[in-house]
C-alpha cells in the first residue's frame, strides 16, 4: 500500500451550497441575545482600548515632557488599571456569551435532528448506519461550537475595529491615520488572503491530519486481522512511512499556505516600524507635513495603536478554520439527514397517555395485503388475506424468511403495506398512534436492550411498573431464571460496557416487557427462539395465561407453541392460508 | 503531568527540531518586544531631541527595522520547523503505539470492547503529537524570554524585576497550571456525557422499531435530552473557566503595567532612569504577555493532553493475554483440528463453552450452527488462540496450540471474522494482505473464488481500484466477498470461516456456498454460520446450544 498516503491529500473537498451556508449562519438566531452579547462585547473592549492608549501615552507625556510627579498622576493611573479591568471583564463576558451560544445551538441542533429521526419511520433509520448518526449527532454538531464562538465574533471585530481605530487616529496625526486608512481599504483584501491562505492552509493540513489519523484508525480497527496474516509489523512500517510521506508532501503545501500568515505578521510589524520610524523623523524634524507640533503623547498614542490596529485581523485568521469545518459538518448533516432541519419550529415532546383505554380483544381482519422485499425487487406478500376473531389465538408457521416478521411489523404499522388491515372496527392507518400504541403489544425478532439495568429494561413496557410488576414479569419471562445468577440480579446494568446477554437471554428481557402492558392484541415473533425444552414450556404457560381475553398472533417455528393455539396460518406463495391439519388445543 | 513525562523519550528524540522550533519562537516573540521597545525608545528620544542637536537616527532605525524583518521571517521558519517536528513525531508515536499493541490484541475485558476504542485511541495519539506545538513550545518560549526580560528590568530599574517576574510567570505558568487542574472535572464531565449522548442515539437508532411499538419514543427523548442538558452544563463549565483565564491573563498584563509604571515614574522624576527608556521598557514588557495569552488558550488542550498520554500509557502497558510459551514446540504438518474438553466463559458463572469436544480431520469441512451468541466465534478464537481456552485443550495438526509459536499458528490457520476490514487502500493492496507476494493471477484466482471477479472487471482501474476509508466504495456484500478472497489467497491449509455469507443476497449467498468446496478443495474449513446448508457442502454439521456442542442431523 505505497500510494495511499498519496491520494490522501486529494480527496473531494465538496463545496457545500449557499443554501446550507445561509442555514448555519441563521441558526444565530437560536440564541440571539448570547450572541449580541459576544459581539458587541468586543467592540466596546475597543472603544475602552482607545481610552486606555490615549490615557497612558497622556501620563507618559505628562512625566516625561511635563516632568510631573507620579502622585498627580495618580488618578489617571488608577484610571488606566480601572480600563484593564474592565476590558477584562469585557473579554470575559464576551468569551462566555459566545460559548453559552454555541452550546445553546449545539443543543438545540442535536433535540431538532434527534426529534426528526425519531419522527421517521423505523425503515428510514434502518437504511442508515447507526454509527454515521450517532457520530454527526454526537460529534459532527461540535464543528458548530468554533463557528459561533469565536468566528463570529471574530468576523464582527475585524470588520469594524481596524476601521474605527484608524478614524479615530487620522485627527490626531493624519499621516498615522492615512496609513491606517491607506490599508483600511485593503482590509477586505487582506481578509480575502487571510481567508484564501488561512482556509487553505488549514483545510490541506487539516486534511491531510485527517487522512494520516484515518489512515491509523483505519489500520487499527483491523490490527488483529493484520497480526493474524503476521502483516502487523510491516503495517506499523507503512504507518510510519505514510506519516513520513505525508510530512514531506504537507510540508511542500505548508510552505505556501504559511505565507499568508507572514503577509499578516509583515502588515503588523510594518504598522509599529512605520509608525515609529514616521513620528521619531517628524520629531527631529526630518519630515514635516504638519501644521503644529506633534506632542509626544499624540506619537506614543499613534505607536500604542499600531498594533491593534492588525490584531483582529490576526484573530480571525486564527479562528478562520472554525467556519471551514462548521461548513464540511453541515454538508455531511444535510446528505445524511436528507435536508437539515428546520429549529423554528419546535414542537413539544408527546407525553404517552396513561393506560385508561378500556381493554378488550380486538378483532384483525386483513384483505389484499401486498408488500414487497426492502430491495423491492420481490413479492413478499401478494393480496393476502385472512381474518382472525376477537379473542381468538392462532399461529403462524412458515420457513424463515417467508415473511412471518414482515406480517407481525405490518400489523403492528410498523411497516409501510398496500392493503387493507381493519383492528376491531377501524382502519389500522386511522387509529392515533397513541392508541395504537397502547392496545397493541409487539415482540419483535430481535429486540433492542437499551443501556441500563434489567428492571430498567423491563420497565419500558410500563413506565410506572412497581418493582413488584416489574419481578413478577421477569418471573413470567423467565427473566429471573438468569438474572438471579447474577451478582445484581434485577439491577445488573446490560447493553454496551455492560454484562452482554445472549440472543435468547435478550429476547426473554423484552418479553417481560409485554407482560407488564394491557394490550387487546398480542403480536409475538418466535417468543421462543433459542430456549430450551423446559424454559420453553414455562414461557408458552406464562403466554397462554396473559394472552387469555386478548387477541394473540405468534410467529412461529415451534410445534409447543402452534400446538397450544386455537388456529395455525401458513404462509405460502405470498398468501396466508389456514393450515391443512388444523391443530387444535391439545390442553385445556 | 508524570503521564505526559513519560513520552519525553519520544520528544528527546526529536530534540534537535524542538529545540529549533523552541529557539525561532523565542527569536519572533523576543523581535516582536524589541520591536515595540526600540521604538517607543526611538520615538521618545526623537521628541526630546531639541531640534539641531544630532541623534543618532541610524541605529534605533536600523533596530526597527531589522526587528520588523527578524520577526517575519522567524515567525514563517518556527511555523515549518514546529509543523515538520510534529509530523515527525506523529509518525513515530503511532509507529510505536501500532508495535505495542499487537501482541496484546484483542484486548480482554469491558473496557477495551467498546467500539469507540479506536476512535479515542487515534483521537489520544493525536492530542500528544499536537501538545507541543501547542503548549509545550510556547512555555519553553515564556521561560526563556521571560527570564530574560526579568534580568534587564531588574537591570535597569530596581524593584520592577519582581513585580514584572510575579505577573509574567503568573500569567504564563502558575494560571496555566490552576487552569488545567480546575478543568479536570469538567473535562471527565463533558467526556462522560458525550458518550452518554451517543449511547442514547445509538439506542434511539438501533431500537427505533421497539421504542415505537412500546410506545416509548418520549422515554427516549427524554433520555437523550437529559444527556444533552448535561453535556452543555459540562462543557458550559470548560468554557467558562477559559473565559476566567483570558480575562485573568489581561488582568495579569494590566497590573503588571501599572505597576511598572508606578515604579518607572518614581525612578523618572528621581533621574535615575531616561523618558526613552522607560517608554521602552514599558512598551517591551506589554508585548511579551501575548505568549502568555497563547499559554492559556492552549491550557485545555495541555489537559487533554494529559489525560491521553495517561490512557495511551495504560492501554500499551496491559499484559498481553496470550504469550508464546519460553520453549515452544514445533508445529507438525498437516490440517486436523481438535478440541479436548474446551471449557471458556468471559465472566465467571456464565461459561461460553461448556466441554466443547470436536474433531476435524485434514481436508474435512465441518459447520458450526447455533444462534447468534451461542459461542460459535468463541470456538474460532481459540482455534486461533486469540484467547486461550480456561480448561481442555485445543489442538492443530495433534499439537496443543498453546505450546506452538503464535506465528506459526497463524500461518497455517486463516480467519474470517465478522468484524475484519477492508483496508484503506486498492483492492490489491487488501488481498496481498492474505499472502504478500501474490501475483495478480493468484489474486485473480481468488477473487473468482470469492465470486467477486465479475465485479472487478468492470471497474476502469481493475485491481489497482482505490477503496476509500472502511470500503466505503464497496457495497457490504462485495467488501465481504474481497475479505474472503484474502483468506482464500492465503496459505493456510485450516481456513476458519465466521458467517462468510452475511451480507450476501440469498442466491448470491448459494452460488457461494455451492462453489466453496472447489474454492477449498484440499484444505480443513470450519464455517460457522445461519445459512441453509445444502446437503453435500460440508461432511458434518455441529449445533451450539448453551455452551454445548454436538452433532447435528440437519
Amino acid at each position: 500500500m505505497e500510494n495511499d498516503a498519496a491520494k490522501g491529500i486529494g480527496g473531494p473537498s465538496g463545496a457545500p451550497d449557499r443554501r446550507q451556508a445561509r442555514w448555519m449562519s441563521g441558526l444565530w438566531r437560536q440564541a440571539r441575545a448570547l450572541v449580541a452579547a459576544s459581539v458587541l462585547a468586543p467592540l466596546i473592549g475597543g472603544a475602552l482600548l482607545i481610552l486606555q492608549a490615549s490615557l497612558l501615552a497622556s501620563v507618559l507625556h505628562d512625566a516625561i515632557i511635563g516632568r510631573a510627579d507620579r502622585v498627580t498622576l495618580l488618578p489617571s493611573i488608577l484610571a488606566i488599571g480601572g480600563l484593564i479591568g474592565l476590558r477584562a471583564a469585557l473579554a470575559f463576558v464576551s468569551e462566555r456569551a459566545g460559548a453559552s451560544a454555541a452550546e445553546t445551538i449545539k443543543s438545540r441542533l442535536r433535540a431538532a435532528l434527534f426529534t426528526r429521526l425519531l419522527d421517521e419511520s423505523p425503515a428510514w433509520t434502518a437504511a442508515r448506519p447507526s454509527g454515521a448518526i450517532a457520530s454527526m449527532i454526537v460529534d459532527q454538531v461540535e464543528a458548530l461550537e468554533g463557528f459561533f464562538a469565536r468566528f463570529i465574533p471574530a468576523l464582527v471585530a475585524a470588520a469594524i475595529l481596524p476601521l474605527a481605530f484608524a478614524v479615530v487616529v487620522l485627527p490626531v496625526e493624519p499621516v498615522v491615520g492615512l496609513l491606517f486608512l491607506v490599508t483600511a481599504p485593503l482590509i477586505p483584501v487582506f481578509m480575502a488572503l487571510v481567508g484564501w491562505g488561512a482556509e487553505a492552509a488549514s483545510r490541506s493540513h487539516v486534511r491531510a491530519m485527517a487522512r494520516l489519523s484515518g489512515l491509523f484508525a483505519d489500520r487499527l480497527r483491523g490490527i488483529v486481522t493484520l497480526k493474524l496474516f503476521g502483516r502487523a509489523e510491516a503495517e506499523a512500517a507503512h504507518v510510519e512511512a505514510a506519516s513520513d510521506e505525508l510530512r514531506r508532501r504537507t510540508l511542500g503545501v505548508l510552505k505556501v499556505a504559511f505565507l499568508s500568515s507572514a503577509v499578516l505578521e509583515f502588515f503588523a510589524a510594518l504598522g509599529v516600524a512605520g509608525v515609529a520610524v514616521y513620528v521619531g523623523l517628524t520629531y527631529l524634524g526630518l519630515i514635516d507635513f504638519r501644521t503644529t507640533p506633534l506632542t509626544l503623547q499624540a506619537g506614543l498614542f499613534c505607536l500604542l495603536m499600531a498594533p491593534e490596529v492588525y490584531f483582529p485581523l490576526r484573530q480571525l485568521a486564527v479562528h478562520y478554520h472554525d467556519r471551514a469545518a462548521a461548513k464540511a459538518a453541515v454538508a455531511e448533516m444535510a446528505i445524511l439527514f436528507d435536508a437539515l432541519p428546520d429549529l423554528s419550529e419546535r414542537e413539544a415532546p408527546v407525553r404517552p397517555a396513561g393506560d385508561a383505554a378500556l381493554v378488550q380483544a380486538i378483532s384483525v381482519a386483513v384483505s389484499s395485503l401486498t408488500m414487497k422485499t426492502p430491495d423491492g425487487r420481490h413479492l413478499v406478500f401478494d393480496e393476502a388475506g385472512f381474518s382472525i376473531s376477537s379473542g381468538e389465538q392462532v399461529a403462524i408457521l412458515g420457513q424463515s424468511g417467508i415473511g412471518k416478521s414482515t406480517l407481525l411489523e405490518a400489523l403492528a404499522r410498523l411497516r409501510t403495506y398496500e392493503g387493507g388491515i381493519v383492528l376491531g372496527v377501524q382502519d389500522l392507518q386511522d387509529i392515533k398512534e397513541e392508541d395504537l400504541r397502547n392496545r397493541i403489544a409487539f415482540l419483535g425478532q430481535r429486540p433492542r436492550l437499551f443501556q441500563g439495568s434489567i428492571a430498567d429494561n423491563i420497565r419500558l413496557g410500563r413506565r410506572d411498573a412497581s418493582d413488584e410488576e416489574v419481578r413478577t414479569a421477569a418471573e413470567k419471562a423467565q427473566v429471573l431464571a438468569f438474572a438471579d445468577l447474577l451478582d445484581q440480579g434485577l439491577e445488573t446494568i446490560i447493553g454496551d460496557g455492560g454484562v452482554g446477554l445472549s440472543g435468547g437471554e435478550a429476547h426473554r428481557v423484552a418479553l417481560a416487557r409485554i407482560f407488564l402492558r394491557d394490550p387487546a392484541l398480542i403480536l409475538l415473533d418466535e417468543p421462543t427462539a433459542h430456549l430450551d425444552v423446559e424454559t420453553e414450556a414455562r414461557v408458552i404457560d406464562a403466554i397462554r395465561v396473559f394472552a387469555k381475553g386478548r387477541t394473540l398472533i405468534v410467529a412461529t417455528h415451534s410445534q409447543k407453541v402452534a400446538a397450544v393455539v386455537d388456529r395455525v396460518f401458513h404462509i405460502a406463495d405470498g398468501k396466508v392460508v389456514p393450515a391443512k391439519t388444523d391443530m387444535r388445543r391439545s390442553a385445556a | 503531568m508524570k503521564a505526559l513525562f513519560s513520552f519525553s523519550p519520544f520528544f528527546a528524540h526529536r530534540s534537535g527540531a524542538f529545540l529549533l522550533a523552541i529557539a525561532l519562537s523565542v527569536l519572533t516573540l523576543g523581535a516582536g518586544v524589541g520591536l515595540l521597545g526600540v521604538s517607543g525608545w526611538f520615538l521618545t528620544g526623537a521628541a526630546l531631541t531639541t531640534a539641531g542637536v544630532a541623534f543618532n537616527l541610524f541605529g534605533p532605525s536600523a533596530l526597527v527595522r531589522g526587528f520588523s524583518f527578524l520577526r517575519i521571517v522567524s515567525r514563517y521558519g518556527e511555523k515549518l520547523v514546529g509543523h515538520d517536528a510534529t509530523l515527525r513525531l506523529l509518525a513515530d508515536l503511532r509507529g510505536w503505539q501500532f508495535r505495542r499493541l499487537i501482541p496484546r490484541v484483542p484486548l480482554q475485558g469491558k473496557a477495551w470492547r467498546r467500539g469507540d476504542l479506536v476512535s479515542r485511541l487515534t483521537a489520544d495519539i493525536d492530542a500528544l503529537d499536537t501538545v507541543f506545538l501547542s503548549a509545550l513550545g510556547p512555555i519553553a518560549t515564556a521561560l526563556v524570554l521571560g527570564t530574560a526580560m526579568t534580568a534587564v528590568l531588574a537591570w535597569y530599574l530596581q524593584g520592577a524585576g519582581l513585580v514584572y517576574e510575579l505577573g509574567f510567570f503568573g500569567a504564563s505558568l502558575v494560571l496555566p497550571a490552576i487552569l488545567v487542574l480546575a478543568a479536570i472535572a469538567p473535562g471527565e464531565a463533558a467526556v462522560g456525557a458525550s458518550a452518554d449522548l451517543r449511547m442514547a442515539v445509538l439506542d434511539g437508532v438501533e431500537g427505533h422499531t421497539d421504542l415505537r411499538a412500546l410506545g416509548a419514543t418520549a422515554w427516549a427523548q427524554q433520555t437523550f435530552t437529559d444527556a444533552s442538558a448535561h453535556l452543555q452544563r459540562a462543557k458550559t463549565r470548560q468554557a467558562t473557566i477559559a473565559a476566567i483565564g483570558n480575562a485573568l491573563v489581561q488582568l495579569f498584563a494590566g497590573v503588571t503595567l501599572v505597576g511598572l509604571l508606578w515604579i518607572g515614574l518614581d525612578a523618572h522624576s528621581a533621574g535615575a532612569l531616561g523618558g526613552p527608556l522607560l517608554v521602552g521598557l514599558l512598551l517591551a514588557s506589554l508585548g511579551s504577555f501575548e505568549v502568555a495569552l497563547s499559554i492559556v488558550r492552549s491550557a485545555s488542550r495541555l489537559g487533554a493532553a494529559q489525560a491521553a498520554a495517561q490512557r495511551v500509557k495504560a492501554l500499551s502497558e496491559t499484559a498481553p493475554a496470550v504469550r508464546d510459551v519460553d520453549a515452544p514446540k514445533e508445529l507438525p504438518q498437516g490440517g486436523s483440528v481438535t478440541f479436548e474438553n474446551v471449557c471458556f466463559g468471559y465472566v465467571p458463572h456464565r461459561p461460553v463453552l461448556d466441554e466443547v469436544n470436536l474433531q476435524v480431520g485434514a481436508g474435512e469441512r465441518v459447520a458450526l450452527i447455533g444462534a447468534s451468541g451461542s459461542g460459535k466465534s468463541t470456538i474460532l478464537s481459540l482455534l486461533l488462540r486469540l484467547a486461550d481456552a480456561q480448561a481442555g485443550t485445543v489442538r492443530v495438526a495433534g499439537e496443543n496450540v498453546a505450546q506452538v509459536v503464535q506465528a506459526d499458528l497463524h500461518r497455517r490457520v486463516a480467519l474470517l471474522s465478522q468484524d475484519t476490514p477492508v483496508f484503506l487502500g486498492t483492492i490489491r493492496d487488501n488481498l496481498l494482505i492474505g499472502k504478500p507476494d501474490a501475483n495478480s493471477e493468484d489474486c485473480r484466482r481468488a477473487l473468482t473464488a470469492a465470486r467477486l471477479d465479475a465485479f472487478v472487471s468492470t471497474l476502469p482501474d481493475g485491481l489497482e481500484t482505490w477503496l476509500g476509508e472502511a470500503g466505503r466504495t464497496l457495497s457490504a456484500g462485495q467488501a465481504r466477498r474481497l475479505c474472503l478472497a484474502r483468506v482464500l489467497l492465503s496459505q493456510a491449509s485450516i481456513i476458519a470461516l465466521d458467517e462468510p455469507t452475511s451480507g450476501l443476497d440469498p442466491e448470491t449467498e448459494r452460488d457461494f456456498l455451492s462453489d466453496l468446496s472447489a474454492a477449498t478443495s484440499g484444505r480443513t474449513v470450519l464455517i460457522a454460520t445461519h445459512a441453509k446448508l445444502a446437503p453435500g457442502m460440508v461432511e458434518r454439521v455441529y449445533r451450539l446450544d448453551n455452551g454445548r456442542l454436538s452433532l447435528s442431523e440437519a
